[in-house]
C-alpha cells in the first residue's frame, strides 16, 4: 500500500507501523473474542439493574419513568427470543410471523410440565425447549417449502391455529382464555427458591436468583449465537440470505441449512418461553400464542438492528421501556402504541441498521484505529526523522518487551 | 469412450410450448462445446435441465454414465457440474474472500454438515482452497473489499472462481461475457481459455458472440425452436446452411 515511507527512512518507520498495525490487530482480535463477549454481556447484566434502578432512584427521578427489576428480567427473556428470532430474519434472511408458536408452545409445555411432572426450572427449561424445537422442526419442514412472502403467510397461518387449538379444543388442559395457572415452580436445583435473595450479590446488581437465573442464560444464548454466526454454518447462513440460488449452486443443501436455522430460532424462542413462565408462573395465553407476540419479536429485532445478535439486548430494552413504563405516563401513556410507532419510524428512519447500526457508526466515529493504523506509516516516519535515536530506542523496548511483536507478522 | 454428459431425447414443454424437443447432445472429456441459437431456441431451458432447476417432461440426462434426473441443483453441484450464470451470482455483501470461503466449504464439506461449534478458521483445508481460489482469478489482493463493490468483470471473475471451488469437471457457462466492455470480454476469454488448459475443464458455454464462440470452441451445437439443427466444429457450422435460415434469415454470410 503506502511503501513510499521505506525508501525515506529505512525500516523503521515501517517497523513502526508494523508495531501499530500488530497492535491493532491484537486489540481487534480480543474485542471479537468469544471471551471478551462473554464477560461484555455479563458486566451489562450485573450492572443493568444498578443502572437501571438504584441509580436512577437515589438521583431522585419519579418512580413512574425508571425501570423495575422485574422488568429487566423480562427485557433478558425478550432478548433470548431476540437472538434467536435475529438468527432466522437478520442471518438467514427468512422473515417468520408465527415465532409466538414456539415461544407460546415452551411456555406452556413448561408450565404443565411443573404441574404434572416436576417443577425444578431446569427441568422445566428443558422440557419447554424440546417441545419449540419439535413444533419448530415440523412447522419449518412444511411451511420452508415457500419462500419469501408466502413462508412468512405459512408460518402466521400455524401460529394462529395453534392459537386457537389451545385457546378451546384444548382449552381443559391449557386453560383457554384464563391462560394456565396451575403453574407449580419448585426450587433451583432442589435447594434455591427462586424469589430469593442472591447471598453475597448487593440487591442493587442482582435483585434475586431469578435474575441471575434469566442473566445466566442470556450469556449462554449470546455466547450461543456469537459462535454460530463465527462458525461455518454461520457463514452458510448470511450466503444463503445474500443469494440463495448461488448457495445451491456451490453445492448446499440450503433446504437443510435454513431448518437447521429454523430449529435454532425456535430453540432460542423456547428457552426464552419457558424462563418467561418460569418468572411469571403462569401462562397468559395473550401474552403466550397471540399472533401480536409474532409482531412484537420482529420490531424489536428490528429496533435492534437486524443481523447485529447484540442489538436484539438494545431492542427489547427499548421496546419494553415503552410497552411498561410509557403506557404508565400521566395522559400520554394510554397512546404508547402510537409513542412505539412512531419509536419504531424514528429508528429505522434514522438508523436504517437498528441500535445496534447506531452504536456501530458513533464507535467508528470515534475510534478511527483502522484509518490511523493505515496512515501508519506515514505518521510514524515524521515522527522517526525528527527523533530518529529516541525511535529506535522505544521500539527495541518494545520488542523486549512484547515478544514476538513488530517486523513482519502483520496481519 | 463415453460422453461426460448426454442427454437422451430430452423433453421439456411448457404448456403447450415445446422448450427443448428430443434433444441429444453429448460432451466428450477435455472439449469446449458451445451452444448458440437465436433467443428462444431452448439453450436456457437446457442449462437448466442440466443443472436440475427444471424438471424434464421426458427422456434422462447421463453425467459419468449415470442418471441425474432425479437429483437436486447442489446434488449435481456435488457431482461435479459447476455453472456460471448469466449476471455475476456472488454474495454481493460479504468480502471477497467470504464468497470463496463459502465456496470452498460446499466443496470440502458436502452439501450439508451441522458444524455450528467451530470457529470457521478452525478448517485448513478449506482455507487453503479459498487461497487458490482467489489466486487462481487474481482476486488475492481485493480479498477484503466487500464483493459488490468490485467492478463488473471483477465480479464475473469471482463468480466464475466460486463456480472453480468445486473443481467440476464440468462447467456450465452461460453467457460469460454478457454486459462486458470489449476489453474485459477479452480478458475472460483469455482466462476461459487458460483455465480449460489448466485445470483440464470440459465447458459447455452459451454465447451469443459469435467471435467469441467461434474462437474457443471445439465443437458448435445450434439449437434453433428447442431443436439442434446442426452440430459440428466452427467451420462446419459456419458453412451450414439451416443455420444460416435459422440464424440470419437465409442472408448469406
Amino acid at each position: 500500500m503506502s511503501d513510499e515511507t521505506a525508501s525515506a527512512s529505512p525500516g523503521v518507520g515501517e517497523q513502526f507501523a508494523s508495531v501499530a498495525r500488530s497492535v491493532y490487530g491484537r486489540w481487534a482480535a480480543v474485542r471479537d473474542s468469544e471471551l471478551t463477549v462473554a464477560v461484555l454481556t455479563f458486566l451489562g447484566v450485573l450492572l443493568a439493574p444498578y443502572v437501571l434502578v438504584e441509580l436512577p432512584t437515589q438521583l431522585g427521578l419519579p418512580t413512574e419513568y425508571i425501570w423495575y427489576n422485574s422488568l429487566i428480567t423480562l427485557t433478558v427473556v425478550w432478548a433470548i427470543f431476540a437472538i434467536g428470532y435475529d438468527l432466522l430474519l437478520g442471518f438467514t434472511g427468512l422473515l417468520s410471523f408465527g415465532h409466538a408458536m414456539f415461544w407460546g408452545t415452551a411456555a406452556y409445555a413448561a408450565g404443565i410440565f411443573s404441574a404434572e411432572v416436576s417443577g425444578s426450572p431446569i427441568a422445566m427449561l428443558v422440557v419447554g425447549t424440546l417441545t419449540a424445537v419439535v413444533v419448530a422442526w415440523v412447522i419449518g419442514w412444511i411451511s420452508l417449502r415457500r419462500g419469501g412472502i408466502y413462508f412468512a403467510i405459512l408460518t402466521l397461518a400455524f401460529g394462529q391455529m395453534t392459537y386457537y387449538i389451545f385457546l378451546s379444543p384444548m382449552s381443559n388442559i391449557t386453560g383457554g382464555e384464563n391462560g394456565f395457572n396451575d403453574v407449580d415452580l419448585g426450587l433451583l436445583f432442589g435447594i434455591i427458591d427462586l424469589g430469593d435473595p442472591v447471598p453475597l450479590i448487593p440487591d442493587a446488581f442482582v435483585a434475586s436468583w431469578m435474575y441471575a437465573f434469566a442473566g445466566v442464560a442470556l450469556v449462554g444464548a449470546v455466547v450461543f449465537g456469537y459462535r454460530i454466526l463465527n462458525s461455518p454454518y454461520g457463514v452458510v447462513l448470511r450466503a444463503i440470505r445474500e443469494n440463495e440460488q448461488r448457495a445451491e449452486f456451490v453445492g448446499l443443501n440450503v433446504w437443510r441449512y435454513k431448518l437447521m436455522s429454523f430449529i435454532l430460532s425456535g430453540a432460542f424462542a423456547g428457552v426464552a418461553g419457558s424462563i418467561y413462565v418460569i418468572q411469571r408462573e403462569y401462562v397468559p395465553i395473550d401474552n403466550a400464542l397471540r399472533w401480536t407476540v409474532s409482531g412484537d419479536i420482529v420490531v424489536i429485532t428490528v429496533l435492534g438492528g437486524a443481523g447485529s445478535l447484540f442489538g436484539s439486548l438494545f431492542g427489547a430494552g427499548l421496546y419494553m421501556y415503552v410497552a411498561n413504563i410509557v403506557s404508565g405516563f400521566p395522559n400520554i401513556g394510554t397512546f404508547w402504541h402510537m409513542i412505539l410507532g412512531i419509536v419504531f419510524v424514528a429508528v429505522i428512519v434514522l438508523l436504517p441498521n437498528g441500535i445496534w447500526g447506531g452504536i456501530t457508526y458513533a464507535r467508528g466515529l470515534v475510534v478511527r484505529s483502522p484509518e490511523i493504523v493505515r496512515n501508519a506509516p506515514a505518521t510514524t516516519r515524521r515522527f522517526v526523522e525528527t527523533f530518529p535515536d529516541r525511535a529506535r530506542a522505544w521500539l527495541d523496548s518494545l520488542r523486549r518487551r512484547i515478544p514476538g511483536m513488530g517486523g513482519g507478522d502483520d496481519r | 469412450m463415453t460422453a461426460l454428459l448426454e442427454t437422451d431425447d430430452l423433453v421439456k414443454k411448457f404448456g403447450g410450448l415445446l422448450a427443448t424437443d428430443h434433444v441429444n447432445l453429448e460432451i466428450q472429456e477435455g472439449e469446449l462445446l458451445s451452444l448458440i441459437g437465436p433467443n428462444g431456441a431452448g439453450k436456457s431451458t437446457l442449462i437448466n435441465l442440466i443443472t436440475r432447476m427444471l424438471e424434464e417432461t421426458e427422456g434422462d440426462i447421463r453425467f459419468q454414465g449415470e442418471s441425474i434426473v432425479d437429483l437436486e441443483p447442489h446434488e449435481v453441484v456435488q457431482r461435479g457440474i459447476g455453472k456460471s450464470f448469466q449476471t455475476a451470482s456472488i454474495f454481493p455483501d460479504l468480502s471477497v474472500e467470504e464468497n470463496a470461503n463459502i465456496a470452498s466449504f460446499g466443496a470440502e464439506h458436502g452439501s450439508f454438515r451441522f458444524n455450528f461449534f467451530r470457529h470457521r478458521n478452525a478448517y485448513p483445508a478449506v482455507e487453503e482452497r479459498t487461497h487458490q481460489v482467489l489466486e487462481a482469478v487474481e482476486l488475492l489482493d481485493q480479498r477484503e473489499t466487500t464483493a459488490s463493490e468490485l467492478p463488473y468483470g471483477d465480479k464475473r471473475r469471482l463468480e466464475l472462481g466460486i463456480a472453480l471451488a468445486s473443481e467440476p469437471s464440468l462447467l456450465l457457462m452461460d453467457e460469460p461475457t454478457a454486459g462486458m466492455s470489449p476489453e474485459e470480454t477479452e480478458a475472460t476469454v483469455d482466462l476461459v481459455e487458460e483455465l480449460q488448459a489448466d485445470l483440464d475443464l470440459t465447458i459447455m458455454l452459451v454465447e451469443h458472440d459469435m467471435e467469441v464462440v467461434f474462437r474457443v470452441s471445439d465443437r458448435i451445437a445450434v439449437l434453433n425452436r428447442g431443436s439442434i439443427i446442426a452440430e459440428g466444429t466452427p467451420e462446419e457450422v459456419q458453412g451450414d446452411e439451416a443455420v444460416q435460415e435459422a440464424y440470419l434469415g437465409g442472408v448469406e454470410l
